[in-house]
This record gives structure tokens, sequence and C-alpha cells, in this order.
């Protein structure tokens, strides 16, 4: 093993991984070195939430953390969501209300929803603001977004199924 | 911050051996988020201090006690009748820095913008500070932000919890954070604890931050409140006496003058909110 090498293991999208890494690689390089190239990359200092994923739960910054620091932890990426070919209730959303430019911002904006809706109940504007409150979109203005993050919410908080997922989601 | 190695101690005792040992060579790491952006020329171990069972809020008696490792959103998540700590927190950075960034890490190395040293300061908190023996030392906010408190864990003592006394009735507080942006660090942080008796001020607690060097409390402007009537004028008046004991930093695209008006009337808010909490406001 070169000098400086360490392992770090962790859930990784619902399985056991165990990764070689350094003690300071940021969790977010790892990721993209090993292939999850759905998390982004935008400041490295963790202002701009491209690189958002989830860790027991919480929308945490790739890029402000230590690959180290999720020993044992569950970490959740953009890619345990959907795919282009089966996209996720939050990103079907997002592309039906065309709230999608460049792109860059909606892995992390799609997994600070995600992380929202896995932990509140209520999810009125307010919560809402609060747990999106660390993603920025440099292209759409936010409105859009907005918008089809909303239709996901009232659909949830009305307990009906998401349209043409057979209702995936919307059992709790 | 380079970092030559990392560990995991699983107990509060073999962190601190380990730190210990390592000396200038170790740093606690909690959330981490502020190691990013630390230089030091030679890389140091860090040691994780987040798997030692520090991540609690409960009430003890007359306190509130906030395990040191606890992330910030835990804090602000929580609710319930004389605890005023949620306010603050919401308003540090953005939710993915507070799931991470954690009680201990904003205070153990204060930076001048750090927005809790303001707030346990006019709270009058107890950090609890482990040294190694069954005790620990309870140090209050005063003494353990009369200077950089990193000095003090530079031995390998561990900073265990945060005691904050729960308000009393006729007891209020009141907080405001300036800033540009939601986000943004703070122009200028403030913080007001004030004691009301038969529709008087008994005593205030009344603390700065951000704009000065360091945090601090402001004495003039305590001294200026007690026996006062909790009015809209006696806040201006105290308030304006601020610059006595702080004098203000001018920032990026604001003059020093602007940033003393900008503390005035945080400070006439901070009071005022905390005279409404003080005759029971209960969010
Ligand atoms: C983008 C961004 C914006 C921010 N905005 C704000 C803001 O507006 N207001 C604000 O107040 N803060 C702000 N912060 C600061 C943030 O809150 C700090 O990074 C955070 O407080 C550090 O906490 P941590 O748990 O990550 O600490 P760490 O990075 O793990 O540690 C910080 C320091 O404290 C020491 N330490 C930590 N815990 C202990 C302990 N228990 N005992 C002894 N020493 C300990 C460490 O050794 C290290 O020196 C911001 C940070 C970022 C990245
Ligand atoms: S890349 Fe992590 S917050 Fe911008
Ligand atoms: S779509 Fe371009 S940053 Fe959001």
């Amino acid at each position: 093993m070169r000098k400086g090498t360490r392992s770090v293991s962790f859930t990784l999208n619902g399985e056991k991984k165990t990764f070689a890494t350094r003690p300071d690689e940021k969790l977010l390089d790892l990721l993209r070195r090993e292939g999850y190239r759905g998390s982004k990359y935008g400041c490295g200092q963790g202002t701009c939430g491209a690189c958002t994923v989830i860790m027991d739960g919480r929308a945490v910054y790739g890029c402000l953390l230590y690959a180290m620091q999720a020993e044992g932890r569950e970490i959740r990426t953009i890619e345990s969501v959907g795919t282009f070919e089966r996209p996720g209730e939050v990103q079907n959303e997002l592309a039906a209300a065309g709230a999608v430019q460049c792109g860059y911002c909606i892995p992390g904006i799609v997994m600070s929803a995600t992380a929202l809706m896995e932990s509140e109940k209520d999810l009125s504007d307010e919560i809402a603001r609060e747990y999106m409150d660390g993603n920025l979109c440099r292209c759409t203005g936010y409105e859009k977004i907005w918008l089809a993050l909303r239709r996901v919410f009232d659909r949830r908080a009305g307990g009906s199924p998401a349209p043409g997922r057979s209702g995936k989601g919307a059992k709790k | 911050m380079k970092l030559r190695e990392f560990v995991r101690p699983s107990t509060l005792k073999e962190a601190r051996a380990v730190l210990r040992e390592l000396g200038p060579k170790g740093m606690p790491l909690a959330g981490g988020t502020a190691l990013h952006f630390m230089r030091g020329r030679t890389p140091v171990t860090a040691v994780d201090i987040t798997r030692l069972g520090l991540s609690y809020i409960r009430r003890e008696g007359d306190f509130f006690e906030i395990g040191a490792a606890t992330p910030l959103a835990d804090i602000q998540r929580r609710r319930g009748p004389r605890w005023a700590m949620h306010e603050i927190c919401r308003r540090i950075s953005t939710h993915q820095i507070r799931n991470v960034s954690t009680i201990g890490g904003n205070i153990c190395r204060v930076f001048p913008w750090a927005d809790l040293p303001v707030v346990l300061l006019a709270m009058n908190a107890r950090m609890l500070v482990y040294t190694g023996g069954k005790k620990r030392a309870e140090v209050p906010a005063d003494d353990f932000f009369a200077s950089q408190p990193a000095g003090r864990f530079a031995g390998g003592d561990i900073l265990a919890a945060v005691r904050i006394p729960v308000l009393k009735a006729h007891h209020g507080f009141g907080s405001v954070k300036a800033s540009r942006t939601a986000a943004a660090f703070s122009l200028v942080t403030v913080a007001a604890l004030l004691e009301l008796e038969g529709g008087r001020i008994a005593s205030a607690r009344v603390a700065a931050g951000s704009a000065i060097p360091f945090p601090k409390r402001l004495r003039s402007v305590e001294a200026a409140l007690a026996g006062r009537e909790p009015s809209a004028e006696t806040f201006r008046a105290a308030a304006a006496l601020a610059a006595g004991d702080a004098r203000w930093i001018g920032q990026e695209g604001m003059s020093a003058d602007y940033v003393r008006e900008l503390a005035e009337v945080s400070l006439t808010d901070a009071l005022a909110r905390a005279a409404e909490f003080a005759r029971g406001r209960n969010d």
C-alpha cells in the first residue's frame, strides 16, 4: 500500500463498500473518482450545494467532508434517486416545469429536497426554505425550481401517488 | 489544513490521551468544516470526536446541556419553553453546514465572524471541559471567551458540553445578526439577556461580535439598562453607548461609522426582542 493510503468503509446507495483514500481526501473527490459523477464540484468551499449528498439522512456538502468522516455511515448520492431512463419524482417535475437550464445545481437540489421529504411531515414554505437554503442556482432564478418542488411537496401532503411511478415514494 | 492521519477514538479518555501525545501535531475534528480552511504548514492528525457520545441536548435542572459535538441543525430544530438557542442557529450559514458543524467547533476556535460566542456570552453559559478527571471543569463564558479559547485546548483537553441557564419567567433573550444575504457571514451580531422585575430592568447582559476583533460584552450598555424601564428610548440610549465598549471596524464597502450605526440599530432590536420574550413571547 502506498504511503498515506487508508481505507474507509461505508454504505453507498445501499451497498457496503470499501475504498482506498487519503486522510485528507474529500468525500466528493472520492465519489467522483469512483464514478459517482452526479455530485458536482461547484465552489469547493461549502457555499453552492452542487456537491450535496445525504449522510445518515441529512443533506451534507461532499466538498466539506473528509472521506474518512463517512466511516460506518450511510451515504446516498443522486445516482440512488433516478437515472436518465427512469428519473425520480423530483427529477420528473423539474424537467416538466422547465426548471433545468445548465443543470449543474440540479443533483444537489434533488438531494436536499429528498432529505427534506424524508425528515419532515410539514412541507410548508417555511420549512422547505430552510432545507433548501444551501443550494444555489446560477441560471434559473429559482422560480421554476420552486414550482416543481412545490408540486411534489403538495402531492406528498395530499397523500396522492406520483404520476407514472406506481405510487413509489408516496407509500408512507 | 493538511491531514497526515485520521484517527477515531471511541472514548473521551482515549481521545484526550491521543491528543496529549500528539501535541501540536494533533487536532480535534468535530464537523471538520473549519479544518478545510485553516492554514498550517505542518500536516496534523485529525482526531474525530464525533463518536464519543457528545451529541445531545437535555435539560439538567436549571440548565440545558448541549453536547459539544451536537450539530447546529439539532439546536435549531429544538423548540420548548424558555429555550432561545434555535433563533441564532437558524441564521448560521446553510442547511448543509448546520447539519455538520457543531457548537463546539464554533466556539473552541473563535473566528472573527462566529455567532455563537456572542450568544453564549450574553446567556452566561458555562463550558464543561474534559481535563481527564472524573469531573468536568466548568468555565464561565466570561473566562472562556476572555481570549482565543483554542489555547485552552492545546494540551489535549476537549470541550465536552455547553450549559445554558434555563431562562426564568421575567427573563428574556434576543439576538440579531445583520448580514448581506441569508447565508453570508455576519456584519455584526449582537445578543441581549434581560431580567425584568416590577416593570424595570433588574439586570442585563449584552454582547457583540463580528465587527470587532473578538466577541465581547458591552458593559456600558449593560450599565445604562440597569434600573430603567424597558422602553424603546431606554434601548436606544443604551445602544448609543456601545461605541465606548467596542471599536467597530469598517468592512468591505462599509465605513466604520456605518457599521457603528448598524450595531446600534441591531442592539436596539435585540433588546426589544429580549423584553418581548421576557413578557411572555412563547416561540
Ligand atoms: C461556508 C461557511 C459559512 C459559515 N458561516 C458561518 C456564520 O455565518 N456564522 C458562524 O458562526 N459560523 C459560520 N461558519 C463557521 C462554521 O460554523 C464553522 O466552520 C463551524 O463552527 C466549525 O464547526 P465544526 O464542528 O465543523 O468544527 P471543526 O472544523 O471540526 O473544528 C473547528 C476547530 O475547533 C476545534 N474543536 C472542535 N470541537 C472541539 C472540542 N469539542 N474541543 C476542543 N476543540 C474543538 C477543532 O480542533 C478546530 O480547531 C461557516 C462555515 C462555512 C464553511
Ligand atoms: S461544491 Fe460543495 S458547496 Fe459548492
Ligand atoms: S440550472 Fe444552471 S445552476 Fe441551476
